[in-house]
């Protein structure tokens, strides 16, 4: 098989793994951000919610939870089942979104408390505070992170073979089936040209981010 | 009427009574002073009046209107509150400017989120906001950012920001003491400015020389009780109180 026929195929199961990138992000980083405002809640039933559910995401395998996602539901009930992909993408975002919330957590609580008093004396209510004071310097503490976790996402799609989705792994182990282990090797490329994009993509952030303190 | 009216005032912090039965009134276009040491109570009293802090009894009135009433739960919703709170302004030791904003953002920024209410132009705030910048001597610094001034220069942003909104009564908290006595005078000078302007103010401060000048009206306070009130030279010169000269020795060897 030509090697620009493996590249394509790669390719295609790649774009799997883009996918559950994409969706992982487009999903994660809102409902941790919720989970944050959860676990920092004053209501006590909330917070204990949010903290027990941070605590089970983090204590567990993604690989069990995958499995969990995709089998389990029909495991209860034959007739009800996720189709692969949706399985993965789930199990990723509740997953990552666990992690997601803990460090806007460390960043929420980083900022200095004057910062909120400053914006209630000026008659700011608590969405107006968090919009256009906190927010911002939230993300400029998060982004190297965040980042890090985005960079590890990256690499953790593939883990979604343990569900039989065809990724780009799950696609190279079966050239190795047919005594090709070289494609194997050559995955390494994509998942560099993706996380070289990703890399540059937050140094840019930070950069832009950098005219204040 | 008095301007402000302040009515037994007490302040637990779980066990700790934090402040004890304060009371006093401020007339309009006056200063008033606060001197004590720390953990007398100052900096939570100012914190009860601009609502960053909820007494635990007593009531404060603006005008003749009570803004709170610590027996009255009306007055003590979120949105009620927020409201009130325009009556004060609040000048903080640590300046507390917003980073990601220019200078003079920080001053409008308030003023341009009431605007979808007040329908107040974009361009009437700036100007509002550059003139004053330039009252406090910053109008060539209005598009620097927070670390890029001094403290002196970040605290007269901050008191720009805190002026923006015309509150009735401007508060400061100890407006000097994160800056080095260099930058301390062009920060009193322009709350020297605003006295002359006879601008309603309550300062909390430990520069007792520019408290008796400044001030019409001065309190020592101590373990959370207003030890002494009265003529700022009176008290200061010639307090009637042990406390107080115990107090004010410490200034003295200086």
């Amino acid at each position: 098989m030509s090697f620009g026929t493996v590249s394509m195929m790669l390719g295609k199961s790649f774009l799997l793994n883009c996918q559950i990138f994409f969706v992982t992000l487009l999903f994660a980083l809102p409902l941790g951000l919720l989970i944050s405002f959860g676990s920092m809640s004053r209501i006590k039933p909330l917070s204990w919610f949010s903290r027990l559910y941070i605590y089970l995401m983090r204590s567990t395998p993604l690989m069990l939870q995958l499995a969990v996602v995709f089998y389990l539901p029909g495991y209860l009930n034959p007739s009800h089942g996720l189709s692969r992909m949706t399985a993965a993408c789930i199990a990723f975002v509740l997953n990552y979104a666990a992690y997601f919330s803990e460090i806007f957590r460390g960043g929420i609580l980083g900022i200095p408390k004057g910062q909120q008093e400053a914006g209630q004396v000026l008659g700011m209510t608590k969405g107006q505070i968090f919009c256009h004071i906190t927010l911002l310097q939230l993300v400029k503490r998060i982004v190297p992170p965040i980042g890090n976790e985005v960079i590890t996402l990256v690499k953790d799609t593939s883990l979604a073979n343990f569900i039989m989705v065809k990724e780009i792994i799950a696609m190279a182990k079966e050239f190795g089936n047919k005594a090709m282990i070289w494609p194997l090797f050559y995955t390494g490329v994509f998942f560099l040209i993706f996380n070289g994009i990703v890399t540059m993509l937050l140094n840019r952030t930070e950069r832009k981010l950098s005219y204040f303190q | 009427m008095s301007i402000l009216e302040v009515n037994h005032i007490e302040k637990n912090f779980g066990a700790t009574k934090v402040l004890k039965d304060i009371s006093f009134t401020l007339e309009e276009g006056q200063a008033l002073s606060i001197i004590g040491s720390s953990g007398s109570g100052k900096t939570t009293l100012l914190r009860c009046l601009n609502f960053l802090e909820t007494p635990s009894s007593g009531s404060i009135s603006v005008r003749g209107e009570t803004l709170f009433d610590a027996a009255d739960s009306r007055t003590q919703t979120e949105s009620a509150i927020r409201k009130k709170r325009l009556h004060f302004g609040l000048v903080f030791q640590n300046f507390n400017l917003f980073p990601q904003y220019t200078a003079l953002q920080n001053v409008t920024l308030a003023r341009m989120l009431q605007a979808k209410e007040t329908g107040e132009s974009k361009e009437s705030i700036e100007t509002a906001g550059m003139e004053l910048l330039s009252q406090m001597g910053l109008a060539n610094r209005a598009n620097h950012y927070p670390h890029q001034l001094s403290g002196g220069q970040q605290q007269r942003v901050a008191i720009a920001r805190a002026l923006a909104l015309h509150p009735d009564i401007l508060c400061f908290d100890e407006p000097t003491s994160a800056l080095d006595p260099e930058l301390t005078g062009e920060v009193l000078r322009v709350i020297r400015d605003l006295a002359e302007k006879k601008t309603t103010m309550i300062i909390v401060t430990h520069e007792m020389n520019f408290a008796r000048d400044v001030s019409d009206q001065l309190i020592f306070m101590d373990g959370g009780v207003i030890v002494e009130q009265g003529d700022p030279y009176q008290i200061i010169n010639n307090p009637r109180e042990k406390r107080t000269r115990q107090f004010l020795s410490h200034y003295a060897e200086k």
